[in-house]
């Protein structure tokens, strides 16, 4: 593979401008040329609270523009990444179904066949490109960080659809961090929620949800921790003074995307990665690597 | 001209209620040769029939059709019914309108009457082509095979022994005892386990008539019922069994001591390399591991081995090879058992994460004293003291995604531990049993509920999400409580999982050489599920115990004797009346070419020469050992081969008839 | 032959029911009749202990068709789709899918929903996208823009009012 299409979403191009960043820096490096496709729209996730139809509609408008351009998917966001599979699959189960919605895309001119693929950054990383080739690339490993894999729930469930990784035992983003030196220990919360999902509606019981699973990383005494998913990184990141007032502790964890720990192992140069945008004292990682 | 009588059965409604028997009635009385026809509420009653019986001999009848249920019911009933007229057996055919037909099309009347009358003119067009047979009859020995040395084996061999028959007892590890001497105490009774279940272990090794392979294998299997030939292969054990007198020396000495998992012990404890699997196994001999004996595995062992160093017997034989017995017998009964789940296949419940999270076989070991702790009851992540024990039911029970039925066992199991915990720890200790529904349906078992009910055990109605292994060691878990609509979250000491049964692992080998099927649920499947619960789709294998599908002892006795008394019915014969509709060689067509020969499963074919024709080859059949199950004759490219009752033109007139309507 | 919660006097609507299972019924076969009531759902509903969520209730309250009392409660609005339900459930069943149908239901029949999903649903069909590019600020607190940090400009549908007709169309006739 040395070509793949990108698929941002919603959230990462208008204001988790590291994850694309760094995303855009670090690929190319790996041999990988992202290419950007004209008129992509929402994936439709957020909209499934309000009707389920909108989600299926907008998703395999997505797909439907990627293979008229030929090109496999990027969708480095879970929440996109698994309404995308889930789509997908159920077009796949229910071709009267698949029929009703191309007669709807038809109307925008496009049609969805269900050739190609899509990928998240896990598995992207992990599968395609490999941990061989990540291994051989790495110039400046990160030796002595403990760091908290967080997944992301959509990432990973559920399992009745195809996921990057194992539901209940996934283990690829370790083998990542493994891959460029680090170390990740297993740790109770790994599985849990970052409570992005109700932050619109239920701010504090949201917030919650963050604040626990950073006090648990921060008690375990992981270095920091890293995601793949620009909701939870948003909450554990830049709400991460919030969280902490709501459950009532000082949190001072490091958090941070993968690909930018990643790029950082390739000896990128950290604004090239986004670093100053992050929220939360990523500066702590530089410090403890060195010594 | 055959003389056709057609006798169409109402089945109550189950028939009458869909098809239009009196239409079909009138449709038959006009085919071909058909002399006479009427219908009758339930044919295959005593007055159902007398109707057959008057027809036959007022109008003469020579062949008879029954349209009703499947052949499987009722094929023997009809057949006794002719014969009694003097009609030959295999004169009878029939239609079956009621589960191929009314059963299937109950919403299209219409359709099914028509279909109905397909089925009865294929029926008639093939009775006119019956030809009377005669049946053979064979030998039957009576010695009896049982595989699986558990309780259900035990018993299964005792009864058999008692009522005369000789039994060979072929046990794959090197005791016979299966789980039940794994079992500290039993259920509703709680009597020790060892104590019931060892007495029959010496009858059996004390038994002339049963001759017991232990460490053995069943490997191949031919023959059909009353005369089955059987290999079992006896694995080296590598040590003398008949110097060896079990006094143990060797595995105190062995290099490996302590160092490797004890299955028995569900690998809480350690053997050497050299061990018997418990205290009290039959037979008491010791068995080389192969796997794990240094002087087997790189032919040294230190300077000189010291189990053979200490044997004054000289028991201790590394050059020992395995060895192939040949059986006959005339029935065989599978009791292979069981196996646990595996707990990991419920990733979240943690069994990998902590020493403390066990299974509840693994508990039975810990309770047991004469376990790997002397039934000490203690963390074994650290020796540590126990105040709270917690119990999961259905861990992959229940479960669409892993073993969709009940295991049957684990709420009994539970309430059990429940009550043996606290009288061994008192009643400070914390006991929490989480529960979807109390299945207690036994005898006694509901009286036992309510005696754990009231020894002040926590009784949580939910299902744990996830179990975590807490900094200190501890287990927690939360759970939500349906009863007091409450969230709790519990903290113990050990977790107790109680895992979904399974097969016995190999049981699948097993099944494929008894030619035996498996139901949905990977169990040995029986012949009918209420009426012929030990009975197999092969005649002569039967199947007990938990290889069947999980169940407690009392159950697995119980079926391993009415196994016993099933097999009795065969082996308490001298001779068996085999199938009549065997393979026939139309010596003029047949090439003598072979192909069939290795198509049958069971070695009835034989390609021979013609006497006094010299290099003209045929097959030929024998009779005894046919199952008349018809791969030959569809293999035979010259349509020498035929089988009887199912020609090619009896066949072919059924089709031809049943086109005709099409057309 | 009838059944009446007398608590409130209110009886099973069924055909609310039969919504529900239509919803989903394009996801999934297995919807919410083969719930056995185990509780494990509720046990690990990470949404549960702050808001009061109970999936296993959901699941029993829409089985018997008592579907009303949820659609005006703002628990199942609280849902944080960790998927753990689903994920977990031994009847291989999706409370999270259930409490979405349920959502869309309330959505259809006009219940008050939080502004947050409506700006959202606005800002898809006036964009194609939920939110527009932000002006955010780094860790020095200067504001930055796409621009400035040297990202291309953001892509997004040309003929917007030919997909704001299409959503609507969607939305309204029902993919299922
Ligand atoms: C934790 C626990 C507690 C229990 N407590 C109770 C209780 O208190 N009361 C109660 O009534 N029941 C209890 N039971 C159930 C009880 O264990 C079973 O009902 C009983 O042991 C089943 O006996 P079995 O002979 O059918 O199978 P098994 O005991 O499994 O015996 C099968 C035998 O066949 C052998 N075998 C397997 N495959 C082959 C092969 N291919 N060739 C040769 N040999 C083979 C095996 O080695 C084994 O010896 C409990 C079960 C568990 C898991
Ligand atoms: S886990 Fe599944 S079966 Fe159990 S209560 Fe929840 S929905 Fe019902
Ligand atoms: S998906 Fe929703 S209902 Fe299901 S467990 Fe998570 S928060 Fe609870």
């Amino acid at each position: 593979m040395d070509k793949i299409g990108l698929y941002l979403g919603c959230l990462i191009p208008t204001e988790q401008y590291a994850y694309e960043l760094a995303i855009r820096e670090v690929l190319p490096e790996l041999g990988l040329e992202l290419v950007d496709i004209e008129e992509p729209a929402c994936c439709g996730a957020p909209l499934r609270h309000i009707n389920l139809s909108l989600t299926m509609y907008l998703s395999a408008r997505n797909m439907a523009l990627f293979e008229k351009e030929g090109l496999d998917i990027l969708a480095p966001c879970p929440y996109c990444h698994q309404a995308l599979s889930e789509v997908k699959d159920v077009m796949k189960k229910n071709p009267a179904l698949k029929k009703k919605v191309n007669s709807y895309l038809k109307e925008e001119g496009l049609e969805y066949k269900g050739t190609i693929e899509h990928y998240h950054l896990l598995d992207l990383l992990h599968d395609q490109i490999g941990i061989d080739k990540i291994k051989k690339h790495v110039k400046k490993p990160l030796e002595g960080l403990n760091i908290a894999a967080h997944y992301g729930c959509h990432l990973i469930r559920p399992n009745d659809i195809p996921r990057p990784d194992d539901s209940e035992n996934p283990q690829k983003l370790e083998t990542l961090l493994k891959a460029i030196g680090a170390e990740s220990d297993y740790y109770n919360e790994k599985l849990n929620c970052c409570g992005a999902h109700i932050l619109l509606n239920e701010s504090e019981s949201a917030l919650t949800k963050t604040g626990q699973k950073l006090e648990a990383v921060q008690n375990h005494g992981f270095d920091g921790m890293t995601t793949m998913c620009p909701w939870g990184q948003r909450m554990f990141d830049a709400k991460q003074d919030s969280a902490g007032q709501t459950v009532g502790a000082s949190l001072s964890v490091p958090v941070i995307y993968y690909i930018q720990l990643l790029g950082l192992a390739l000896g990128k140069e950290p604004e090239a990665l986004g670093l100053h945008l992050n929220k939360s004292p990523v500066g702590k990682l530089s410090s403890k690597e060195e010594v | 001209m055959a003389r056709i009588g057609v006798f169409i059965c109402h089945c109550g409604t189950n028939i009458a209620g869909v098809v239009d028997v009196e239409d079909v009635v009138r449709y038959a009385s006009e085919l071909d040769d058909v002399i006479f026809a009427t219908d009758y509420k339930y044919m295959c009653s005593d007055p159902g029939g007398r109707v057959i019986k008057d027809a036959i001999k007022e109008y003469d009848l020579d062949k008879v059709v029954v349209a009703a249920c499947s052949p499987r019911m009722h094929e023997p009933t009809f057949q006794a019914v002719i014969t009694d007229e003097g009609v030959n057996p295999y004169c009878l055919e029939m239609a079956n309108i009621r589960e191929h037909c009314s059963w299937v099309h109950k919403d299209e009347k219409k359709e099914a009457t028509l279909k109905a009358k397909d089925l009865v003119s294929m029926a008639v067009a093939k009775a006119g082509l019956l030809e009377p047979l005669e049946s053979y009859s064979k030998d039957v020995v009576h010695d009896a095979l049982v595989i699986g040395g558990g309780i259900a084996g035990i018993q299964a061999s005792l009864d058999l022994a008692e009522s005369g028959c000789k039994v060979y007892l072929v046990e794959r590890e090197p005791s016979i005892g299966g789980r039940m001497a794994q079992l500290d105490k039993t259920y509703p009774t709680l009597d020790c386990s060892s104590c019931i279940l060892t007495p029959k272990m010496m009858d059996v090794s004390r038994n002339p008539n049963i001759e017991l392979y232990t460490y053995s294998e069943v490997v191949e299997v031919e023959g059909s019922v009353g005369d089955y030939k059987v290999k079992v292969k006896r694995k080296p054990t590598y040590v003398d069994w008949d110097k060896c007198n079990g006094c143990g020396e060797c595995a105190l000495v062995c290099r490996m001591k302590g160092k490797i998992p004890d299955e028995f012990n569900e690998g809480l404890g350690k053997r050497s390399a050299i061990y018997v699997p418990f205290q009290q196994a039959v037979p008491l001999k010791y068995t080389i591991d192969p796997s794990k004996c240094l002087m087997l595995l790189s032919g040294k062992c230190g300077d000189s081995p010291p189990c053979k160093d200490v044997c004054t017997l000289d028991a201790i034989d590394y050059e020992q090879e395995e060895e192939i017995i040949e059986l006959n017998v005339g029935a065989i009964i599978a009791a292979t058992g069981y196996d646990l789940l595996d707990a990991n296949e419920m990733y979240e419940y943690g069994y990998n994460h902590s020493p403390d999270i066990i299974t509840n076989l693994e508990f039975e070991r810990l309770i047991c004293s004469s376990g790997p702790t002397g039934g000490e009851i203690k963390r074994l992540s650290d020796d540590g003291e126990v105040k709270s024990v917690s119990f999961i039911l259905c861990v992959g029970s229940r479960d669409k995604d892993l073993k969709e039925y009940c295991c049957r066992i684990g709420c009994m199991g539970a309430l059990k531990h429940a009550y043996l915990l606290k009288e061994h720890l008192g009643d400070d200790l914390e006991i929490n049993i989480c529960y979807t529904d109390i299945r207690s349906f036994g005898k006694g078992y509901e009286e036992f509920y309510r005696r754990i009910r009231d020894t002040g055990t926590n009784f949580m109605r939910g299902r744990p999400s996830e179990i975590r292994t807490m900094k200190d060691g501890k287990l927690n878990f939360d759970i939500f409580d349906t009863a007091t609509q409450k969230l709790f979250q519990v903290t113990s000491d050990i977790v107790v999982l109680v895992p979904a049964l399974i097969p016995r692992e190999g049981s699948d080998d097993i099944g494929r050489m008894l030619r035996i099927s498996r139901g949905a649920d990977d169990f040995f499947l029986e012949s009918h599920p209420k009426l012929k619960p030990v009975d197999t789709s092969t005649d002569g294998i039967f199947i007990a115990g938990c290889c069947q599908g999980p169940k407690d002892i009392p159950d697995v006795v119980a079926q391993a004797s009415g196994a016993a008394s099933r097999a009795n019915t065969i082996l308490s014969k001298d001779t068996l009346e085999s199938v009549s509709t065997v393979a026939v060689v139309n010596e003029d067509l047949c090439s003598g070419c072979g192909i069939c020969a290795p198509v049958c499963d069971y070695g009835a074919i034989e390609i021979v020469e013609v006497e006094g024709e010299e290099s003209k080859k045929i097959a030929e059949v024998d009779v005894a050992l046919c199952k008349g199950c018809g791969a030959c004759a569809s293999a035979c490219p010259s349509g020498a081969m035929e089988q009887k009752g199912f020609k090619c033109e009896q066949l072919s007139a059924m089709i031809r008839a049943v086109s005709k309507q099409v057309e | 032959m009838s059944i009446v919660d007398l608590t409130s006097m209110a009886e099973p609507e069924g055909n609310q029911q039969a919504k529900v299972d239509e919803i989903i019924k394009g996801l999934r076969e297995d919807l919410s009749h083969d719930c056995y009531q185990c509780g494990k759902c509720t046990s690990g509903c990470e949404a549960f202990i702050l808001t009061e969520l109970e999936p296993h209730k959901v699941m029993a309250l829409s089985k018997s068709g008592f579907i009303d009392e949820l659609l005006n409660s703002s628990e199942i609005w609280t849902c944080v789709t960790c998927l753990k339900c689903k994920e977990r459930c031994p009847q291989d069943l999706a409370p999270v899918d259930v409490i979405f149908a349920l959502k869309n239901i309330a959505v259809v029949s006009g219940k008050q929903i939080d502004s947050g999903y409506s700006n959202m649903l606005q800002a898809v069909l006036g964009t194609g996208f939920i939110q527009s590019p932000k002006e955010v600020v780094d860790r020095e607190n200067n504001a930055v823009t796409r621009d400035a940090l040297g990202l291309p400009p953001m892509k997004g549908p040309a003929e917007i009012p030919k997909l704001q007709q299409v959503l609507m169309k969607a939305a309204t006739e029902t993919l299922r």
